[in-house]
């Protein structure tokens, strides 16, 4: 099973330390750097606020990825229980994107530096990886002030839904006919 | 604060009024967040819906500068329902039969129309406010930044006499204080009132101690307030009472302060101003001296957080260029000015003030270390003395009796309100990230690539429907002292015909539009309403044209970056 991050809104505060935390596991120190306007900035999550709601949006690393089973050149793969996009493959046709159900794909200046054949910089699709290959896990959850994000795996999935099913089965005890 | 940060998370219930921690203390937000996981009940009183009013169980969306009637129609419920705890108002208070008497008229029904919260709301806030075995009641700038704001602060702590939330633990009445070590400031005496320590410039006693520590003589009369400033600049007749010149240091009132028209004519009519501070910044624009000083990380001293806590702050890294330590720079001044003044190190001021100050006597340097903490009064200097994490122990109070006291008084409107030619209220509000005037925030690369100039007007989705406006269009605001532009950001969590923007922004500076009225007592400005009307801009290149050039401008007048291109 693929792992994702949940958030808790009854957590949540919408500070954006998670957006930062994600840029700078992603891009490392050079962020602090490079000059301003020379290094790209791009959360690979975003916070929403609704009304009664905040709480950061980013990929929930679906079972059968809408996003990988529409990108025509096979950029978007899993690895590690994650659904990675692979930038240099990517053509950025944005296909992905829209296929998307959930808005966790947008599209930005990739962060290499490299250039398209027409000299602009190149775009890519950009999205939550988990931090794959990044040690300690996802930046999100482990900058949180709040711990309002968490890791779900198949372990954590497997013990709540068996707890739960512990629960049903005693409150069916309780039940008289 | 008379209690403790660190309770927050064991109250039984939290009364939050005016007060938004979730962008102006994440930390603090997070101790509430804690209450409620522990089982707290949440009571939140904003114009607004806050991080903390969206996980509230009730939320009173009040119309803003209505305060004063909602607090006292809480106290009426109490007193009417007979939920006050009479043996704490015997034992502990004076002015009950008074304030009675006085909250009599501030039924909810008479609330509801000023503060456009229903009666039943009103009622059913006040039982629960009441009934909890712990409430604890934090306020914040909501409260403070109003012409009516100190009536409005006793008058909670009037909700806390009446119902005995002062005196143990996980109960009381916190300020949450705006600025870093703010607290500290006032702790030390940066006031035109008193001495470090609270303790009086009119009290004949403590002025000789002082004169006879410093072998000078010391003035017996209050000084002028910050917020006088410009009127003893540009209107006063008198020679000898005239303002000539100004040093100000960590902080920038060509930013911060309202009505900045009239803060930048005060500036350039002053002989002469000094601006000490550790980036350039608006007010460093009218200086004739700039004194670099270093920052939090690069100098050792004493902060007070706002729960009267003194902690030790330590360099963490040494400072770079020509820059001193602030205390380094007054000692230089002082000599200059013919009162040599020398110091080797922070514990020695912090040991002098200690000697002079018997409420802070007790917190030394060793025992901060052994501590970490140490909220005063802390009189002693045996390792017996830990502080005082809660004030009036056993109903205790400041008074010379012992006795708290009562207050009730009418309420007032604010002092600029919503007009046909200025339809729209405007608050000064903060965001998570940027801190107080930027000078720190704005040149930290990632808030700012998170959020820049020119900034924000939170509306209501109905007021941008009215106007034609959508998210991210740059609109024009304006009042009648100034106008700006800044960009729109629609949210419900917002009432139609109340506007909010944040004041750190150079190019979308809202105190160019806020009013320069003050609390009569505290001479702190209305920062929190004042009447504004907004405008469409049809033509939206040019607006953005417009933006980027004023802040090119800006920087450029600020020396930021030229120097370097110039090379």
């Amino acid at each position: 099973m693929n792992y994702f991050v949940k958030g808790n809104p009854d957590l949540c505060i919408g500070c954006r330390t998670c957006m930062i935390g994600c840029v700078v596991a992603h891009e490392g120190a050079k962020i602090f750097q490079m000059k301003p306007g020379e290094y790209v900035f791009n959360p690979k999550l975003d916070i929403v606020k609704t009304a009664t709601i905040t709480i950061p949006v980013q990929c929930k690393h679906c079972e059968n990825p809408a996003c990988m089973n529409a990108c025509p050149v096979g950029a978007i793969e899993v690895i590690d229980n994650a659904v990675v996009v692979s930038q240099n493959k990517c053509i950025g046709c944005k296909t992905c994107m829209i296929a998307c159900p959930y808005g966790a794909i947008d599209m930005v200046v990739s962060s290499d530096g490299s250039k398209q054949l027409d000299g602009n910089s190149r775009m890519v699709a950009n999205k939550c990886d988990l931090c794959t290959g990044i040690e300690g896990g996802p930046a999100c959850v482990r900058v949180c002030p709040t711990a309002s994000l968490k890791l779900v795996t198949e372990e954590a999935v497997e013990t709540s839904v068996s707890n739960k099913r512990m629960a049903a089965a005693i409150s069916l005890t309780q039940v008289k006919e | 604060m008379s209690m403790g940060i660190p309770e927050i998370e064991n109250a039984k219930l939290l009364f939050i009024f005016g007060y938004n921690g979730a962008d102006s203390h994440p930390i603090v937000a997070r101790r509430i967040i804690k209450a409620k996981q522990k089982g707290a009940k949440l009571i939140v009183v904003d114009p607004r819906i806050t991080e903390s009013a969206r996980i509230a169980d009730m939320h009173l969306q009040l119309k803003g500068g209505s305060n004063m009637a909602l607090v006292q129609a809480i106290g009426n419920v109490i007193i009417n329902e007979g939920l006050a705890d009479q043996k704490f108002i015997e034992d502990h208070t004076n002015g009950y039969e008074e304030y009675k008497e006085f909250v009599k008229k501030y039924t909810p029904e008479y609330a509801e129309p000023i503060c456009h919260v229903p009666a039943e709301q009103i009622r059913e806030a006040a039982r629960a406010y009441a009934k909890a075995e712990t409430s604890m009641i934090l306020y914040g700038m909501g409260v403070c930044q109003f012409a009516q704001a100190v009536d409005v602060v006793k008058g909670l702590a009037s909700l806390a006499l009446l119902t005995g939330n002062f005196g143990g633990p996980n109960m009381g009445i916190g300020p949450v204080r705006g600025q870093n070590n703010v607290q500290g400031a006032c702790d030390m005496g940066a006031l035109p009132n008193c001495y470090s320590g609270y303790q009086s410039v009119t009290d004949d006693a403590v002025r000789e101690k002082f004169e006879k520590a410093w072998g000078v003589k010391l003035s017996n009369k209050v000084g002028i307030p910050l917020t006088h400033v410009p009127h003893r600049v540009l209107e006063e007749k008198d020679e000898k009472k005239k303002i000539h010149a100004y040093y100000i240091f960590g902080e920038d009132p060509a930013q911060s302060d309202p009505d900045l028209n009239e803060i930048r004519e005060t500036l350039d009519k002053l002989d002469f101003v000094i601006m000490q501070d550790i980036f350039m910044n608006k007010t460093g624009l009218h200086a004739d001296v700039i004194l670099p000083s270093t920052a939090w990380g690069e100098h050792d001293g004493i902060y007070s957080a706002c729960d009267r806590g003194f902690a030790r702050i330590r360099k963490a890294i040494e400072p770079k260029g020509d820059v001193k330590t602030d205390w380094e720079i007054i000692s230089l001044i002082s000599t200059a000015m013919g009162y040599p003044m020398h110091y080797n190190n922070t514990q020695e001021i912090w040991d002098e003030m200690r000697s002079l100050t018997p409420s802070f006597h007790g917190a030394t340097y060793e025992k901060l270390e052994a501590l970490g903490s140490i909220q005063w009064p802390c009189r002693d200097e045996s390792m017996e003395d830990k502080g005082t994490p809660y004030l009036f122990t056993g109903g205790k109070f400041s008074h010379p009796d012992g006795r708290g006291k009562f207050f009730a008084t009418e309420w007032r409107p604010p002092c600029e309100v919503e007009s046909p030619e200025y339809p729209y209220s405007l608050s000064t509000v903060r965001e998570v990230g940027h801190y107080s005037v930027r000078t720190m925030t704005g040149n930290c690369r990632a808030l700012a690539n998170l959020e820049d100039e020119p900034g924000w007007i939170q509306m209501s989705p109905e007021d941008c429907d009215k106007l034609n406006v959508k998210e991210g269009e740059l609109i024009r605001v304006f009042s009648r002292r100034g106008s700006l532009m800044t960009r729109v950001l629609p949210t419900e969590r917002v009432k139609p015909g109340a506007t909010y923007m944040t004041y750190q922004w150079w190019v979308g500076a809202c105190n160019e539009l806020t009013t320069p009225y003050l609390d009569p007592v505290s001479n702190t400005p209305e920062s929190k309403y004042c009447a504004i009307n907004l405008e469409k801009i049809n033509d939206q290149a040019w607006a953005e044209q417009c933006i980027k050039d004023s802040y090119e401008s800006i920087r450029k007048n600020m020396g930021i970056d030229t120097a370097k291109k110039e090379v």
